[in-house]
Formats: C-alpha cells, structure tokens, sequence
C-alpha cells in the first residue's frame, strides 16, 4: 500500500500528521495502569487524620482508640516518622536569587496547622475503609487561633501570622520598571485603571492523587508507584527530605488520569506514606478522595491585580502599570512556589502590546489556605483578564473599535525583547487577530449584535490575543526570576532488530506522547513510526530531566530526539556503508530501510545494520567505530519560546437569570510547526474548556475563618458538555528560529485566553446597561448583582438583589 | 463524632453473599455490606476499567450498566447488585481488538488522559441505543452526566457521531 490511513505515502515525514494515538487501545480497553489499579502482595491502606480547622497550634494527639481498631496497623505522627529516617521531613520553599522569604512546612506538623485538611498523622489499616474508621477515633485537641483568608486583608498591619519568619505574610515583594513610566503617565493624554479578582481554582484532574510505597530493609532499597509529571523531580523532592539518597529510590508513574500542573508539585503524603513503609516493612497504599484532592492537593490563581494605562487621545497605549497581589495560601508550594501565579502574571504584563514603559509591583501574600501551585494557564490567567478588560474599556470610553484597538498598538512578527525582559521568538500577532475576526465575521456579528440589542438580547462579543510562554527551560527562568537551571536528556537506542527505543524524563498525562515522540523520533531516525517505543515515567529505566509541565516536553522532546537520533543515525550509516561497501553520504535510512543513493535495489534493512553491529564482532563495522553500541543520550535546554494566538468569544447573556450561554468560541493558534495536528486541536479545545470553567464555574470558597465551604464536585463544578460550546479552531504556523524543527510547545493558550474572551464579551453584552466586569468567575449572583445596581434594570428586580 | 457512631466503628459486621452477574459472568462472593459496588467491581473482580473519580456520584467515571441502564457504580453497594446484571467496558471487548465505539473514539482523540474515558464509552453505547437521531445539543446533553477534564469534549462529541455513522452504514437501510 503506497498511502497508509492517514494519507502518508511511504517515506514522507511523520510530523505534521494527524496520526490516531498509539496509546489509546489500553486506554479504551479498560486495561489502563492507574496507580489505583496497582496493588502488591502484603499491602496495606493508608488514611491522613487532616486539620478540620483553618488555623490551630496542636495541643495533643491521642491515637489510643484507633490502634485498639481490629485490622488498624499503625497511627504515625510526624514525630514518629522523624525518628524512623534521617532526612528531616520538611518542606523549605523559597526563590533563589530573589528577595523572596523562606516558608518552612513539616511533613505531619506536630505543633501547628495552617489549613483546612493539612495532614497531621498518618493511619495504616488492612483497607481504606478500616483506615478512614480510625481516622475518626484519632483525638486532636486542637487549639482555635484567628484566621486570614484574603491576600489584601493579609497584608495589612495586625492580621493574624502564618509563619513567625515572615510577620507582613508576604512571601515575596517584586518591583520592576522599565522606560520612563512616569513621564508617559504625567504626559499622557489620558490614563485609565481597572482592579480585577479572580477567584481561587484549580487544576483538579478527574483521578485524585496516589501513591503506594515500599521500602526494603534487607537491601534500603525504595520505591514509589505514584501520580506525577515526571519521575525525576518526585525522586528527589522525596529523596532529600527523607534522607534516603536518590540512587536507592525508585520512583515509578504508571498511567495518570490528568494533572494540568497539580501532580508536577511536591506533597508531604508522599514521604510520610515512604517512611511509614520502611517502618511497618509492608507496602502503603495511599488513595486520595476528592475531599482531600478539593482541601488539600494544590489550588491556583487567586489574585488581585490594579492596572493603569498611559494612553494618547487616539488610543495608543503608551505606558503600563501593575501590581499584583497573589494569594499563596498556607506554605510556598515547590516547585516553583506560588510565584508563579503572580509573577508570570507580570512578566506578561505587555503581551501582544508595543509598550516600552513598564512597571510593576508583586506581593505574594501567606492565607490560611490549601497552597497554592503551578495549574494550567497558571497567573498569566488573571493577568490576562485584568489587561484585555482594561483595553476593552478604554476601547470603550475612546469610542474605537476594541480589535482596531488592539491591532492598532500590536507587535510586528518578527523576534523581539519585551519591555519585561522576555525574548519572543516571533510569531503571528497580529495575524492571528485579523484571522479569528475574519474566521468568526466580526462584522457580521457587530450588525447582530445590534440587531438584538433592539430586542432586548443581550449578545457580546469578546477578543483576547495571547502569548503563551511555551517552555519552561533555563532561559525563561532566568528571564522571569525562577532561580535555577535545568535540562532534560532523552536517550535514543536501535536494538538488535532494528527497532527504536526512546527513553524520556517526561510522563504524559494525556498529551499524546507515545505517539508525537515517536513522530519525532520516526522523522529523525528514518523508521516506521510502529517501531518506535516511548518509555517514560520510571527511574529505573530513563534519564534525568524535570519532566512534563509548562508546554515542555514537546519542544525539549524534538531538540534531544534529534540530537540523539542524529548521533545513533551516523552510527548506523556507518555500519551500513561498512557492509554495502559504500560511503555513508550516499546512504539513505527512510522507513526503515537503509538505501544506496540512486540506486533503490541496492539496500540493507536496519535490522540487518543493527543486527551486525550487536553480533557482528569488528569486522562488522568500520574501523572507526570503536565501540558497538547503538545509543545514544543527549539533553537539551533550549532558548525562550513563545506560542500566541488570539481567541473570540461570543456570549448571550440573560438579564434576568445572570446565566451567560456561550454562543460561539472560535481560536487561531499559532504553535509553530505542529508535531500532530489531532493531539494539538485537542489540546487546544480541552484548554479552552478549563477557561471557561474559570470564567463561569470553578472556584474555591472559604469562610473568613479558613473554612473550606466547596468540599465536593456539587460545589467545585466542572464545564459538562453543556457548558463547552463546539470550539472553532484553525491554525496558523509561525515557526520558531531558534527550536528544534520550529516546534513550539503549546496547550495553555486556550486557558489564559479563554476566560479573558468570554469575561469581555460579557461587558460587552452589557455595555449598554453600563456594566464592568471586576471579577471572575462570572456566576450568575454576581451579574445580578451588578445589574441590580445599574438603573437600566432595576424594574426587573424590584426586589434588590437576588443571591 | 458523636459518641454513638464512635460506638458503631469496628463493630463485627457478617458479610453478605452476593450472587450476580457480571459481563455476562456469574459471580458469586462474600461481601462487607458496606463495601461500594466500585470498589467490589476493581478490587475484588479486578475490574479496574471502571474508575473512582469522586465517589459522591458527580463525575461519571464509575459508570456502569445496571440491568440495562447506566448507573454510578459509587453510589451503590456491592449487596445491592445481587441478582443483577451488570456490564462494565471489559464487556465492549475482550480480545484486544477495538470495538467500534472504542475505535471511533481513537480516530476522532475522544480521549486524552483515558481516565473518564470507560464510563463515556458505556454511555456512548447506551446514547446510541436511546437516542440514535440525537441531535449535537442533545448529545451533549446526554454526556452531560459524564465529566472530561482534558478534551472540551469536541473528541467526545466528534467520535459519537463517527460510531453513528458507521453503524448505520454497517446496518440495512431499512433498520426497525
């Protein structure tokens, strides 16, 4: 067959196809390998006793009742675990090379808790239904002390501390300036300001966290099966503060029902269930309930963000001002500690925007709170809410169109610093504006607009360009303030029949991997894709890296697979042209098949290559080719890279009900060169559904006292299918001159820009009526009552507000 | 924790025989009466196709079908299933081979993370069954039980229609 199902002809290249994913079928089949589908011989089922209170000194916890339970084990404190290991079972979280503060968090604290569900002992039973019994017979004798739940309220003088070292709870105090802000702001024409909150949320993949520990006291062996992002930074977050080293850890992760950022982040169950197996000698199996994974796994994104604009009579912005407080809750969680919220959100400040004077201020304030961490879309999220209002209102007040607005004061395509430090690497701005516009007929949809409006429907329309730092490597930490330097290696190996291995520091949690690597790794090598095998996800069988976070792994994934490739490659033509009798350059390897240049029936199988290199002895290979391996582990880092695209958002919004219906919602994303067409459009429709959950759904309450209010899934609530439209999606490819095939990594996009979109179409449905939009996410309560304050209603609620 | 539920914990409990059938398997067991029927489907049966996603019966992902209809597998007990006829997605296929539900869902990227990804297909299966002329909103509507957290469900919806048309053209014209 000359063309296979997804129209390839043989020897055309693999990237760029809309291949079906290789991994599907165990997932279909229902023969998945979620680490709650694993269970060893002699386990056993651990449950945490969790802090019901948002801030209390423990006076004392008696565990005598549990222990008399039939079938429980073992209650541990975290003063009993502290004498089972050498490591000191503690969190120390901080930014290097910033003034940022230490927060120090115990792993089952003995003296103090700072959250609701923050775990204090640990129970073992023979199941997690004996387990979840004793928790309840564990006696805590709490001590009540005053909570601080709002980041504005946390820094001001007098509310209550978190942590002794830091007294104003602000972990971390950033100022920035770049360009004369304050003479574009003294000479501007006008300035405009907006404050804007979004709502606490978070990453919440649909399997909560797991982990099964097993320590072997005859050799000190560890290891852990466990949900994760990459099995390298779990081995030595847990490795260090258990003081067990990292060459006697062994870290696995099987398959992972979705992370989105929460299961990349450091926990303190997953020492505590390591230590509590070395100390019983059985295996620990700890699955966590969605309780704890809404209380007490990580949240995102809760911020308040002031912004100013310096802007000339005919729209040009000349200056931006910012100050962003995040809300860290109770400890920095690592990786890369709460930051990340509210300083990307500032390094982003200018996006798609040709502003040169820049300022901005960061506070990263301590609540009592679950931690908050890296989730998708993380603080560019806010950021991006709070700048394309603000434009969208000057658009208003200036009485200029909002995108002629926004192309008006867009970057060009070409690479370039941004006044904030951040070295885009090109890409289609403005472009992608002029094409969503087109692809969505804004013009037509102005003249509807108005045509309802005479009706007394409310319909919006809503535009948000972005740019999506598309890869956390050295270059963008140091860009942005995130310390330390990192790599990832991949090792690439021919075995003896030809086939390829692929072994990665990464872990897919639904990005598709074992099929685009294998693209990858197929193009680069000259094979059929089918004999490519991707390995990932455990450190006994793969090479260091940080893993898969940040739109990472695509881009790091195609620089050292071609590296490596490249290297096992030579080798190959080498031994090919040993045996053909022939140059290398005139070899050609595609699909497997190493030919002579010109000369088709000339030619060897890679097996054959292969086969000779294993068990051929030297007089198989050229002298030069000392040693017979077929392997090859390269790393990578690469240099800042910048996906963008711009997202439009049609709403109608009932004035009467608050309920905002997504009428349309159409993306032009720009990656670069896409890897697999199929993973990327999904990876853009499921971004843009996480948005609108921000924007309409999800968010995390608590009381004034640190009490969690939306512990379950009828309180947190997930976008269904009735709540994602149908999601335009069409592409534009911009790719980068400085990565690996011009490859881009991408899958945020749709998350920042989303609820910025859907927020502006809001106020613009509502323009009108003389409503702005100062939080997200947009529920129904809140828009009555704005619109309950505006007169242009007030005869539809006689009553005052509805909630 | 009040005094008489402390009083209850750990109180011997005798198990209960339960006789019913499971992919078209008879099964008989010994159960806790409290065990949930999820936890008796991928533990005790080592069914582990059938997911834990909430336990308080939002998300969708322990669906199963009980006597022909869907239910949450976590809202049930174990004991409740006696007699019954019960199907999980180990029933769409045993082989290794996709079913062609399963295979629609590859070809259109139904899935990413997989995790959801069971439960959509019994309630793809039973959609098609209730509502073979469901319309886009109605679809969703019927999905609507069913969280995904990483595919905006364009996949999901795109691979419903798929499974649709393929069944239909694999079906005589004149179906009754």
């Amino acid at each position: 067959m000359s063309e296979d199902t997804i129209g390839r002809r043989e020897g055309e290249p693999w990237i760029g196809r809309g291949l079906p994913r290789l991994e599907d079928p165990r997932l279909l089949l229902g023969r998945g390998r979620f680490v709650d589908d694993i269970s060893l011989d002699g386990m056993l089922e651990a449950a945490f006793v969790r802090s019901p209170l948002g801030h209390a000194a423990i006076r004392s916890i008696d565990a005598t009742r549990a222990l008399e339970l039939p079938g429980v084990h073992a209650v541990f404190t975290g003063d009993d675990l502290r004498a089972a290991c050498s490591g000191p079972l503690l969190f120390e979280a901080t930014l290097r090379g910033r003034q940022i503060q230490t927060t120090r968090q115990s792993v089952l604290p003995t003296d103090r808790v700072r959250f609701v569900g923050e775990p204090v002992a640990i129970v073992v039973a023979d199941s997690r239904y004996v387990a979840e019994d004793a928790v309840e017979l564990v006696e805590v004798d709490w001590d009540p002390l005053p909570a601080v739940v709002d980041e504005n309220d946390a820094l001001r003088p007098g509310a209550p501390v978190l942590h002794d070292n830091i007294p104003d709870n602000n972990f971390g105090h950033i100022e920035f300036s770049h360009g004369d802000v304050d003479g574009v702001f003294a000479g501007a024409d006008r300035v405009f300001s907006k404050r804007f909150r979004l709502g606490r949320s978070m990453a919440a993949p649909l399997e909560c966290r797991g982990t099964i520990a097993r320590y072997d006291a005859a050799t000190g062996d560890a290891e852990m099966w466990a949900t994760g992002q990459g099995p390298y930074e779990r081995r030595h977050s847990v490795a260090a503060v258990t003081g067990i080293p990292e060459t006697k850890l062994r870290v696995v992760q099987p398959d992972v029902g979705g992370a989105f950022g929460l299961k990349g982040l450091i926990y303190p169950e997953d020492p505590a269930l390591l230590v509590t197996a070395k100390i019983l000698g059985r295996p620990i199996k700890w699955i966590e309930d969605r309780f704890e994974h809404l209380a007490a796994s990580s949240h995102s994104k809760e911020m308040t963000v002031e912004l100013e604009a310096a802007v000339r009579a005919d729209g040009k912005l000349l200056g931006l001002r910012a100050r962003y407080v995040g809300n860290a809750g109770a400890y920095a969680q690592l990786p890369p500690t709460a930051m990340v919220d509210a300083l990307l959100a500032a390094t982003m400040l200018p996006s798609v925007y040709d502003v040169d004077a820049v300022a901005y201020s960061v506070d990263c304030t301590l609540t009592n709170k679950c931690p908050t961490g890296a989730a998708r879309g993380v603080g560019w999220v806010p950021g991006q809410l709070a700048r394309e209002l603000l434009i969208d209102e000057i658009a208003r007040e200036l009485e200029l169109d909002p995108a002629e607005l926004r192309l008006a004061n867009c970057i060009g395509p070409e690479p370039r610093t941004t006044a904030t430090g951040l070295h885009y690497d090109g890409g289609s701005y403005a472009e992608s504006i002029r094409t969503v516009l087109e692809q969505i007929g804004y013009e037509d949809l102005r003249r509807e607009q108005g045509r309802l409006r005479a009706e007394g429907r409310y319909l919006g329309v809503g535009i948000s360009p972005y740019v999506e730092p598309a890869v956390f490597s050295t270059a963008y930490r140091q860009a942005t303030g995130f310390g330390i330097a990192t790599f990832d290696t991949v090792s690439v190996t021919v075995e003896s029949d030809g086939s390829v291995i692929v072994r990665t520091p990464f872990h897919s949690q639904g990005q598709g991997h074992h099929t685009s690597f294998a693209q990858l790794a197929a193009d680069e090598m000259g094979v059929p894709v089918e004999s490519v095998r991707i390995e990932q996800g455990d450190t006994a069988g793969g090479v260091f890296g940080l893993g898969t976070f940040a739109s990472r792994s695509a881009v790091i994934a195609a620089g050292s697979i071609a590296a490596a490739s490249r290297e096992v490659r030579e080798k190959l033509l080498a031994v090919a042209g040993h045996q053909l009798e022939i140059a290398p350059e005139d070899l050609v390897l595609r699909d497997g098949l190493v030919t002579v240049r010109g000369s088709p029936s000339h030619s060897m199988p890679i097996g054959a290559v292969a086969h000779a290199v294993y068990f051929g002895g030297p007089a198989a290979r050229p002298r030069e080719l000392v040693e017979p391996t077929l392997s090859a582990t390269r790393h990578h880092d690469p240099p800042e890279t910048y996906s963008n695209g711009t997202m439009v958002a049609v709403v109608e919004v009932d004035i009467e009900t608050g309920i905002v219906e997504i009428v349309r919602m159409a993306v032009v994303e720009d990656c670069g060169t896409v890897i697999n067409p199929l993973i990327v459009d999904g990876q853009a429709a499921g971004a843009v559904a996480q948005g609108i959950g921000m924007a309409l759904l999800e968010e995390l309450h608590y009381d004034e006292h640190g009490q969690l209010l939306s512990g379950s899934l009828m309180d947190y609530l997930y976008p269904s299918a009735t709540d994602v439209p149908a999601i335009e999606i069409d592409h534009l490819e911009t790719p980068s001159p400085v990565t690996a095939h011009g490859v881009k990594g991408m899958s945020n996009g749709g998350t920042i820009a989303a609820p910025s979109a859907i927020a502006a179409a809001v106020a613009d449905a509502l323009t009108p009526l003389g409503v702005k939009i100062d939080r997200a996410p947009i529920t129904p309560d809140y828009l009555i009552s704005l619109l309950g304050e505006g007169s242009a209603v007030e005869h539809l609620h006689p009553e005052g507000h509805v909630s | 924790m009040t005094p008489e539920v402390a009083g209850v914990i750990g109180q011997p409990v005798e198990p209960i025989e339960v006789t019913l059938s499971v992919n078209g398997r008879d099964v008989t067991a010994n159960v806790e009466p409290r065990l949930l029927l999820v936890d008796f489907l991928r533990h005790n049966l080592g069914l582990t196709g059938t997911h834990v996603g909430c336990e308080h019966g939002v998300c969708g992902a322990c669906t199963i079908r009980f006597d022909g209809e869907l239910a949450r597998s976590c809202l049930m007990l174990a004991a409740q299933a006696a007699g019954h006829e019960l199907e999980t997605v180990e029933s769409l296929s045993d082989d290794g081979t996709l079913h062609p539900i399963q295979q629609a869902f590859n070809e259109a990227h139904a899935l990413q993370c997989g995790f959801c990804t069971p439960a959509m297909l019994l309630t793809t299966q039973q959609l098609l069954r209730d509502v073979p002329d469901a319309n886009d909103r109605e679809i969703r509507e019927y999905l609507s039980g069913n969280v995904c957290r990483c595919t905006g469900y364009m996949g999901i919806v795109a691979a419903v229609k798929l499974a649709r048309e393929r069944q239909r053209s694999a079906r005589p014209p004149d179906r009754s």
